[in-house]
C-alpha cells in the first residue's frame, strides 16, 4: 500500500457483493494484502482497500469497497453503489443458495448501480471440490445469457483471485480507453491525475464492449 | 445522574408505558447536580422503589410458561420502545454532571502509540491488572454493594470503571436487570433465569418458520467468526451459548432481529458474567468452559441474555429497517465535529472522506471493533454507568475517538491514507487508561453542548456559544 493516490493513470471504483460468508472480505484481502484468515469477522457496512495493476503500460488503481452481506445493511451499501465502474458479484461454490440470490443481487445492481457498470460472477471456495453444489457449467451459462463475466476464485489458495480482478479492472480499461478515443473529454487530454472517478457510459454500439454482445 | 426527583419518577412512569429499558423523559428544571445522599434521600429513594420488583409488572415474567408471544404483541412492543426512545432522545438532556472533577482532564498528555498497518489484532492472552482494578477502589465497592446501594451513587462510582472482582454484580446491578432492593435479589434471578430457559425451550429447540430459519442462518455464520484470534469464543459450547442468547433476543425484537455486529455486543456481558466463576484470575482467553458447571454455564447465558436485552432497548432504532438510529447519529458525529474541531473536519471533507465511511461501524457496534476486548469490557463500565442516557453518550465518545487521532489523520494527505487509517487505528496497545481518557474526553464534550439542546441542528450555532 505504499502506492501514493497521484501515481496511477486511472483509477476505478469497485464493489463487492453477495450473500453474506461467500468469501468477499477474504478475496479483498487476497487480493490488496496477500492475506487470507479462515474466520474473518463479519463486515459491518462497508470496508476499503486498493491496489495498483498495470494494463497496457498503465498504471490502474482499484478502489475496492468490501460491502456487508446482511440484508438488513442494504440501505447503507447501496449507496456505495453510486460511482462504481465495476462490481464483482460473489457466490460460494459450496453453498447453492448463495448461488440463487445472485438474481436478487443483480437487481439490487439495477435499482442503484449506474447502468454501464461493469459485473463479474464470481464463484468463491473452488478449493471446497468435494462440496460443490454449483456446477460451474450452470454458473457460466447463467452468466453470459446475463452479460456478465465469470471465474471461479479461491482466496484460501489464491487461485484466480488476481485473475479475477485483473480480468474486471482490464475490461473496464477497454472500455474507458474507447471511450476516450471516441470523444475525448472536454478540454484538450484527460489528465488522470485531477480524475478521482472515471463513469463508463459506452454507447450501444461500441463493439469492443464484450457483455453487450449478448443483449 | 439525576435527582431523587427523578429518580422517584423513574420507576413509576416506566412501569405504565415502557415495555423494554426504562427511559425516564426529563424536566431541564429539575436536573441538578446531584447531592451527597444524605440519609432522608436515600430512605425516600428507597420508599419509592420498594414496589417495584414487588409487582408482577415485570415485562418479561409474567405468565411466561403459558403466554405464547404473538407476533402482534412483540412489533407493538417494539415499536412503542422506538417511539419512547425518540422521544427522550428529542428531549435529551445532560445530566451526569455529578462526576468528580479529577474525571475531566484537560489537554491531557496522552502516549501515542505509534502506527501499525493493518487490521488491529487482539491480544491473545493478557489479563494485566488494569486501572479500575485497584484496592481502594474495590473497598468502596464492596462496601456500597454490601447494603442495597442507590443507583445513582453506583453509577457515580462505576463511571471511572469497575473493579473485575464486583464486576458482574454491578453490571447486573446498573442494567436495571437485578433489582437493588438486596432482599427481592435471589427471588428475581432465579425467576428471570427460569424464565429465560423457557424461552429456550419454546423457541430456539422448535421448528422455525422462513423468518426465523433467516435469522438463525445468519447468525450461525456470524458466531463462529466473531473474534477469530481468542480461543474461548472457537469452543463449540460457547458457540452455542451466543447462538441461543442472539436467536432469542431476535425473536423478540421482530423490529429489528438479529443484524450483523450484535453478536459483538454479548461478548463483553459474556466475559464478565464469565470471570466470576474463573478461579485465581486466570485469563478468560484460554478458557475451556466445558469445565464449568452445567448451571454456572446456564447462569452465565441467561444473565447475558437479560443485560443485553436491557442494554439494547434504549439504541434498538440503530438495527431497525434502513438502520436510521445510525444514519441519525452520523449526520450528527459530523455536526459535533464540524464545531468541536473545524480544522478536522475540513481536512476530512478536503479528501472527501464522509463520516458514514467510517463511523458506521463504531456506531453500530458502538466501537467494540476498534478496541481490544479488554477495553471494550472497561468502555462498557461508563456505558452502563450512563444508564438512560448512554444513547447519547456514545455518540460522544466516538466523537472523542475520533478528535484522538487528530494529529496522525492531519498528517495523512489523501483519501486512502485516511480511510485505511480511519478504519484500522491502532489501539492494540490500549489499556484502561485511554479508555478513562477517552470517556473524560466524551465527558467534556457533552457538557460543552449540555446547555445547548439543539447545539448538533445547524441552524443553533449560537445557541450555545451565548
Amino acid at each position: 500500500m505504499s502506492t501514493k493516490d497521484d501515481e496511477y493513470d486511472y483509477l476505478f471504483k469497485v464493489v463487492l457483493i453477495g450473500d453474506s460468508g461467500v468469501g468477499k472480505s477474504n478475496l479483498l484481502s487476497r487480493f490488496t494484502r496477500n492475506e487470507f484468515n479462515l474466520e474473518s469477522k463479519s463486515t459491518i457496512g462497508v470496508e476499503f482497500a486498493t491496489r495498483s495493476i498495470q494494463v497496457d503500460g498503465k498504471t490502474i488503481k482499484a478502489q475496492i469497497w468490501d460491502t456487508a452481506g446482511q440484508e438488513r445493511y442494504r440501505a447503507i451499501t447501496a449507496a456505495y453503489y453510486r460511482g462504481a465502474v465495476g462490481a464483482l458479484l460473489v457466490y460460494d461454490i459450496a453453498k447453492h443458495l448463495t448461488y440463487e440470490n445472485v438474481e436478487r443481487w443483480l437487481r439490487e445492481l439495477r435499482d442503484h448501480a449506474d447502468q454501464n457498470i461493469v459485473i463479474m460472477l464470481v464463484g468463491n471456495k473452488s478449493d471446497l471440490r468435494h462440496l460443490r453444489a454449483v456446477l460451474t457449467d450452470e454458473a457460466k451459462a447463467f452468466a453470459e445469457r446475463n452479460g456478465l463475466s465469470f471465474i471461479e476464485t479461491s482466496a484460501l489458495d489464491s487461485t484466480n483471485v488476481d485473475l479475477a480482478f485483473q480480468n474486471i479492472l482490464t475490461e473496464i480499461y477497454r472500455i474507458v480507453s474507447q471511450k476516450q478515443i471516441r470523444d475525448p473529454p472536454e478540454g484538450d487530454t484527460i489528465r488522470p491525475q485531477n480524475v478521482e472517478q472515471i463513469d463508463v457510459k459506452p454507447t450501444m454500439n461500441t463493439d469492443s464492449v464484450r457483455r453487450q454482445c449478448c443483449q | 445522574m439525576e435527582g431523587d426527583h427523578d429518580k422517584t419518577s423513574f420507576w413509576k412512569k416506566n412501569i405504565k408505558n415502557v415495555p423494554g429499558r426504562p427511559s425516564p423523559k426529563r424536566d431541564p428544571k429539575t436536573n441538578s447536580r446531584s447531592k451527597p445522599q444524605g440519609s432522608t434521600s436515600f430512605q425516600d429513594f428507597q420508599a419509592s422503589v420498594s414496589d417495584a420488583w414487588a409487582m408482577d409488572d415485570d415485562e418479561f415474567c409474567s405468565g411466561l410458561k403459558n403466554t405464547k408471544i404473538s407476533k402482534k404483541v412483540s412489533e407493538s412492543a417494539a415499536l412503542n420502545v422506538l417511539n419512547t426512545h425518540r422521544i427522550t432522545s428529542e428531549t435529551r438532556r445532560s445530566s451526569n454532571e455529578n462526576l468528580s472533577d479529577t474525571q475531566i482532564i484537560h489537554d491531557a498528555e496522552v502516549v501515542r502509540i505509534s502506527r501499525i498497518p493493518g487490521r488491529p489484532l487482539q491480544l491473545h492472552c493478557s489479563n494485566p491488572p488494569q486501572e479500575e482494578d485497584n484496592e481502594l477502589k474495590l473497598e468502596r465497592f464492596e462496601n456500597l454493594l454490601a447494603n442495597s446501594p442507590s443507583l445513582p451513587e453506583l453509577c457515580k462510582l462505576s463511571w471511572s470503571g469497575v473493579p473485575v472482582k464486583v464486576r458482574g454484580i454491578t453490571w447486573r446491578l446498573l442494567s436495571g436487570y437485578l433489582p437493588i432492593n438486596l432482599e427481592r435479589r435471589n427471588e428475581v434471578l432465579e425467576r428471570k433465569r427460569q424464565d429465560y430457559w423457557i424461552l429456550v425451550e419454546k423457541y430456539y429447540y422448535t421448528e422455525h418458520d422462513e423468518v426465523n430459519r433467516d435469522i438463525q442462518h445468519q447468525i450461525n455464520i456470524d458466531v463462529p467468526r466473531m473474534n477469530p484470534t481468542i480461543a474461548l469464543f472457537q469452543q463449540k459450547t460457547v458457540q452455542i451459548m451466543f447462538e441461543r442468547i442472539l436467536f432469542i433476543w431476535s425473536i423478540r425484537h421482530p423490529a429489528s432481529g438479529y443484524v450483523q455486529g450484535i453478536n459483538d455486543l454479548v461478548t463483553p456481558f459474556f466475559v464478565v458474567f464469565l470471570q466470576e466463576f474463573i478461579p485465581d484470575n486466570k485469563p478468560f482467553e484460554t478458557y475451556n468452559v466445558d469445565t464449568l458447571d452445567e448451571d454456572q454455564r446456564k447462569i452465565i447465558e441467561a444473565d447475558s441474555f437479560w443485560c443485553l436485552s436491557k442494554f439494547l432497548d434504549g439504541i434498538q432504532d440503530n438495527y431497525v429497517f434502513a438502520q436510521i438510529g445510525i444514519q441519525k447519529k452520523v449526520h450528527q458525529l459530523e455536526e459535533l465535529i464540524n464545531r468541536v474541531d473545524e480544522n478536522l473536519h475540513k481536512h476530512l471533507k478536503q479528501h472527501n472522506i464522509s463520516y458514514l465511511q467510517f463511523s458506521f461501524r463504531w456506531l453500530n457496534n458502538l466501537l467494540t471493533r476498534e478496541l481490544p476486548l479488554r477495553c471494550t469490557i472497561r468502555l462498557w463500565d461508563t456505558y452502563l454507568a450512563e444508564n438512560d442516557c448512554f444513547s447519547t453518550f456514545y455518540l460522544y465518545v466516538c466523537a472523542a475517538f475520533l478528535l484522538y487521532w487528530k494529529e496522525d489523520l492531519l498528517r495523512e494527505k489523501d483519501f486512502q491514507g485516511l480511510l485505511l487509517l480511519l478504519q484500522n487505528l491502532p489501539t492494540q496497545s490500549w489499556t484502561s487508561s485511554e479508555i478513562s481518557l477517552l470517556v473524560a474526553e466524551a465527558y467534556k464534550l457533552k457538557v460543552m453542548f449540555a446547555d445547548a439542546p439543539n447545539h448538533l441542528s445547524c441552524h443553533t450555532r449560537n445557541a450555545s456559544e451565548s
